[in-house]
């Protein structure tokens, strides 16, 4: 028992030190050019440690992005309750804080909207476009407006949401081929927000 | 000098031998063609080398090479009659639709039925769209804006018919179905799911997306 608890405390730390090292080199040298071998070094484990903790290289990069998410989410925990306007506002502020946070890495973004693709990828690896909080937050949103009255009471809010994550993903489109930065997405998303809201609206 | 070949005759070798040659090389062509879409399919577009389409052809790289600049160049000419034969298709099934929001409908399960059987190979355009080099030849072609253009198409149509009122922003509107159209893939991909799931998804999609543009 004492034996595998140990087993698992140092799988843990090799699982963190992992993602850390990748973290930096997928920032550096992009998720396509680092290598497992150059993760391995970077972090101090053999090649064999990292693929005790990961099946893939996509699935370290899920790992990475799942972490830098969590600040993310943290902080648009904090501010939903307090966001201002009308629903499209709303929705526009949430999504322009996505924005801004990828801003940074929109490179290591586009790849991991990629690796979302990657059939080889395991169960526990989680793909872009599987965030259940995400949506949570964006349904919350909606819903608040059914109640200020500017979303219409039968609007299909789960479909909605479908839409705006979709819309959001694809809006990277514009990093991704014509290297439009953050502001720019931004702008183009709130065009698109402004018609799909002009849908929800009350008649 | 009774039998005298063909090949003999000067005038007769000059007509015919670029032909012969020409043909000799669409064949190279096609067999390279349906050895890539074949490896695409199973290993993806990153897991396919040249070498294995070389020798799934059964021929050398360098043959391969003399057809085509790169694997990009192969993927591309896949994607480019593929796209081609699947608007086609789009267009026979969008010419008895009433209205706008069921010629989109249309469109979008027009889609999904012709990549159900070649799933994978769609998965590798994703993968292939999305990479940093691969992507930025890819979104250049302007076969690919075909699906796009069309949709433009309908909703301009359905302007005229007097379903949508006319505004500004329709191009918009045609990108983001476009969008909401490639978004669903995932779905078909990874999820199996149906057709029936899809056309129900897509319907959800196109009502919100047409809900602001509708007259009165």
């Amino acid at each position: 028992m004492a034996a595998g608890g140990l087993r698992q405390t140092q799988k843990a730390a090799t699982r963190g030190r992992v993602v850390e090292a990748a973290r930096d080199l997928f920032v550096t040298l992009g998720y396509e050019g680092a290598t497992i071998r150059q993760i391995a070094h970077a972090a101090g484990v053999s090649v064999g440690s990292v693929f005790t903790c990961f099946a893939s290289k996509g699935e370290i990069l899920s790992e990475v992005m799942q972490d830098r998410l969590e600040a993310l989410y943290a902080e648009l925990n904090r501010l939903a309750p307090h966001l201002r306007g009308s629903t499209a506002d709303r929705l526009r502020s949430m999504f322009a804080i996505h924005f801004a946070f990828e801003t940074a890495h929109v490179r290591l973004f586009l790849a991991h909207i990629a690796a979302s693709y990657d059939w080889t990828l395991t169960a526990r690896a989680r793909p872009f476009g599987q965030n259940a909080h995400f949506r949570g937050l964006v349904e919350a949103c909606l819903a608040k407006g059914v109640e200020a009255g500017d979303v219409a009471p039968e609007a299909d809010l789960a479909s909605i949401v479908e839409l705006l994550v979709a819309t959001y993903a694809w809006t990277y489109r514009l990093a991704a081929w014509e290297n439009a930065d953050s502001q720019t997405m931004t702008e183009a998303m709130d065009r698109q927000i402004g018609l799909i809201a002009s849908g929800f609206a009350p008649r | 000098m009774k039998h005298v070949s063909p090949n003999e005759v000067a005038g007769d070798t000059r007509a015919r031998g670029p032909t012969r040659r020409a043909l000799a090389k669409q064949q190279t062509r096609a067999k390279v063609l349906a050895a890539a879409r074949r490896l695409f399919s199973e290993h993806g577009y990153e897991g396919a080398t040249i070498r294995d389409i070389a020798s799934a052809a059964g021929m050398s790289t360098g043959a391969v090479f003399a057809n085509f600049s790169d694997k990009s160049d192969l993927f591309r000419d896949i994607m480019i009659s593929d796209t081609v034969a699947l608007v086609a298709q789009m267009r026979e099934a969008v010419a008895h639709a009433k209205g706008v929001e069921e010629a989109l409908l249309k469109i979008f399960t027009t889609g999904y039925a012709y990549y159900k059987s070649q799933l994978p190979l769609a998965r590798a355009g994703f993968t292939a769209g999305w990479a940093p080099q691969e992507g930025e030849m890819l979104r250049k072609l302007a076969p690919l804006r075909l699906i796009q253009d069309l949709i433009l198409e309908e909703l301009n149509a359905g302007v005229d018919r007097g379903e949508l009122s006319p505004e500004s922003g329709l191009k918009l509107r045609a990108e983001m179905l476009h969008d909401a159209y490639l978004a669903n893939y995932p779905q078909a991909i990874f999820e199996g799911w149906s057709l029936e799931a899809l056309q129900a998804r897509a319907r959800d999609q196109i009502g919100i997306l047409l809900a602001g543009a509708r007259r009165g």
